[in-house]
């Protein structure tokens, strides 16, 4: 029996309700709107059909549903294709009116993460150049990447701060052809899915309520301007992101908590460029081994491109070593379009990450040598040349 | 002698000096007070004693009270707040509302001790785990377990063994843009960790800090008796994250006077939370259209020369409605105010002929 007086601290006492009113900070709403009426620039408003989302302090966020222009990653195009393909496979099971550009521009943001930079006026240009361009098409821009993300969060509210930086800026657009355009909101592509979790929970084909698994969620999403980060009492009492949680509880998963939460996977910009035996061990012996001890996870899921590769990579080397590891690691992208049924080679394609993710397709009950065959019968059409690569009438 | 009252906002420590001072010298005073009782934060929220002299919270608080409960040229007003005010100085109108309706009164300046509100890590700092985990409390929820005399880990029921302090949380911190130090924790961290050790003898008792800042005679009164007397602990570092092991808590960080990282099982933490304007100092700025600094706590003019005069004529401000400050601040920086708000009632009446 715990004395009442060691009781002071009711559970009704401890519960922590974000207020806006509250918010150590100008609402960025508010500047950029303010701007646009002295006719700094234009706002391209959030398309409807709108989700409305709490940010951390407790700040709509309006996250759209369709009509959305993707702002897609270099590494996850490079390295792990599936994770954009899994977005739009999304999108198009789901009826989504959608925009898959092809004039993009690289962020150039891991140059800045990574201390090799150029200047603040041609890292602003490139970002303004792409909402340009994304409003041009009259889709509202989503970004894949939790670098591209942040940094373009960094890039706002430097432009909000600095008027010669806009007019830089303006400048460089100007000769480009280009209007001189801030979105309403900068909106990371893992919030369109933790918008959209009912809408998913819906159409889920695969059971996997018998499943656990653990979260990474990526620093530049959550820490980097952390009050734009999407936040909900439901989710660790609006302590932490509710991003990935919440969608993988709508899927029935058993999401379980572990130690080295907050932490960093390992990546660290400098560190996978210069000491990237550094990233290997950290991912490994402080996020990997730690949820295997800790939770027991059949997954992890992870919404970030550097995130995602170091977490499934580094397992590789270590398992020369007897680590603990063996743990498939996935985006929340590819673990939903599992969910609705996606080839997992064909549209997850699971054969460019390391980890072996056999056993959880079984755990899962697919096919996984059934799916190989089709993925190789389509691979020898192209080796044919029938087709130059696979389409959406192939994955179907 | 005036015909109109000077107004004190705020019934806090700095409010009630503010309003016995004036009283003191033959004014009168309105004290509003927004609680049903005296006493400010001290008593609303439950500190068990006065950092650094150990008096008991509430029976000091209780003494000032006294002193210009049965005062007559004091009328106080509790369950009350002003919600307008207009005119200048030598006569402001302001109007003051309660349970029993709205009234105008004239007065002839005011002074507004509206006092601070302590840091949320619940907003910011969340690694600590204040709304996770039972066992980690502020400063503030250790001062009611030490006013009921007993210091119990919540989550079992039974005395710590382990607890530490962690500095610094809401202050310092450039990063959620409470850049200023609150002063008061570290003071009020040695003088907790103090009562810890003598209420709970077997508990190791650790503090740590990125700098200790024991301002004039704390540090001979508080820091090195916790040291030497009572055998705390300061560690140099910065704790980064707090999570559950096991049934304790486990503080990670790093000790900067060992260059490592540090990972130290406790059964409680203790957040040392700083100050922010509150929400009392904030609305009384926008009502009588005074300046805030950057810190939306009230600016005064001329820095450390005048520590209580706003940029409204006739308005003053004293006590941590201007920025953190300790009792001993509120004290100085009410008689400060008090002074200044007859002289410019008088100057105000000289001129008026």
């Amino acid at each position: 029996m715990i004395p009442h007086s060691a009781l002071f601290n009711k559970p009704e006492d401890r519960e922590f309700v974000a207020d806006p009113a509250k918010a150590p900070t100008v609402d960025y709403h508010d500047a950029i709107f303010e701007l646009e009426k002295e006719g700094e620039w234009e706002v391209q408003r959030v398309p409807e059909p709108w989700v409305e989302e709490k940010n951390k302090f407790g700040r709509v966020k309006k996250i759209p549903v369709e009509k959305t222009w993707h702002h897609k990653s270099c590494g996850q195009c490079g390295h792990i294709p599936g994770y954009s393909t899994s977005v739009f496979w999304l999108n198009r099971k789901l009826g989504f009116d959608y925009n898959d550009p092809t004039d993009q521009t690289s962020c150039t943001a891991w140059n800045y993460y990574a201390s090799a930079t150029s200047n603040a006026a041609a890292q602003a240009a490139v970002a303004m150049r792409n909402f340009s361009a994304a409003a041009e098409t009259g889709y509202f821009p989503i970004i894949h990447c939790a670098t591209s993300f942040g940094h373009y969060k960094e890039t706002r509210a430097q432009l909000i701060h600095h008027p010669e930086l806009r007019r830089q800026v303006r400048d460089i657009l100007a000769k480009l052809g280009k209007k001189f355009v801030m979105p309403e909101e900068i909106v990371h592509y893992s919030e369109w899915v933790y918008a959209i979790r009912d809408r998913i929970s819906e159409h889920q084909v695969i059971d996997m309520s018998h499943l656990v698994a653990t979260v990474h969620p990526a620093c530049h999403y959550h820490k980097l301007i952390g009050e734009d980060a999407v936040y909900s009492d439901e989710i660790y009492g609006a302590q932490r992101s509710a991003i990935i949680t919440g969608m993988l509880q709508a899927l029935g998963i058993d999401v379980r908590d572990y130690s080295t939460w907050h932490d960093c996977c390992g990546f660290g910009f400098r560190h996978i460029l210069v000491s990237r035996d550094f990233s290997r061990s950290f991912a490994v012996q402080r996020k990997i081994e730690v949820m295997k001890e800790e939770a027991d996870p059949d997954v992890l899921i992870t919404h970030d491109t550097g995130c995602l590769t170091t977490l499934d990579q580094s397992q590789f080397a270590a398992r020369a070593h007897d680590k603990n590891v063996g743990l498939p690691v996935m985006s929340d992208s590819q673990f939903a379009a599992l969910a609705l049924g996606a080839h997992p080679y064909k549209v997850l394609q699971l054969h460019w990450h390391s980890t072996d993710s056999k056993p959880l397709l079984e755990k899962l009950g697919i096919d996984h040598e059934k799916a190989w065959s089709e993925f190789e019968s389509a691979v020898e059409r192209l080796k044919k040349g029938e087709k130059q690569f696979l389409t959406w009438e192939d994955c179907e | 002698m005036s015909a109109l009252p000077i107004l004190v906002i705020g019934g806090g420590s700095a409010g009630m000096e503010a309003a016995r001072g004036i009283a003191d010298i033959g004014y009168k005073v309105v004290l509003v007070e927004k609680h049903s009782s005296l006493g400010g934060m001290p008593v609303q929220a439950n500190y068990a004693a006065l950092t650094p002299n150990f008096q008991d919270a509430g029976e000091a608080m209780a003494g000032m009270a006294a002193r210009i409960a049965d005062n007559e040229f004091v009328d106080v007003r509790t369950d009350s707040m002003v919600i307008n005010a207009t005119g200048s100085v030598g006569n402001f109108e302001v109007t003051v509302k309660n349970g029993a309706g709205e009234e105008k009164l004239s007065v002839g300046a005011a002074i507004i001790a509206t006092g601070f509100q302590h840091f949320d890590p619940g907003r910011e700092t969340q690694q600590y785990g204040y709304y996770e985990y039972d066992d980690v409390l502020t400063l503030v929820d250790l001062e009611k377990m030490l006013k009921a005399g007993e210091v119990l880990t919540p989550s079992t029921g039974e005395p710590p063994k382990r607890l530490c302090f962690i500095q610094c949380v809401g202050s310092r911190d450039r990063q959620i843009g409470n850049e200023y130090c609150s002063k008061v924790c570290c003071g009020v961290a040695a003088k907790e960790s103090i009562e810890v050790r003598k209420l709970v003898p077997d508990c190791k008792v650790f503090i740590f800090y990125i700098d200790m800042r024991m301002y004039g005679y704390w540090e001979s009164e508080i820091y090195w008796p916790s040291q030497e007397k009572y055998n705390v602990n300061y560690v140099k570092g910065i704790a980064t994250q707090v999570i559950r092991k096991g049934s304790r808590l486990l503080v990670r960080g790093e000790d900067t006077t060992m260059g490592r990282p540090m990972e130290v099982e406790m059964d409680m933490v203790i957040l040392s939370v700083g100050m922010e304007p509150s929400e009392g100092t904030k609305d009384m700025a926008a009502t009588f259209g005074i300046k805030l600094n950057k810190y939306k706590f009230i600016e005064t003019t001329e820095g450390c020369l005048n520590t209580v005069t706003t940029s409204v004529d006739g308005v003053f401000a004293c006590g941590a409605s201007t920025g953190p400050a300790d009792i001993e601040d509120s004290i100085s920086s009410a008689s400060a105010a008090a002074m200044k708000a007859i002289a410019a009632v008088r100057k105000a009446e000289m001129a008026a002929g």
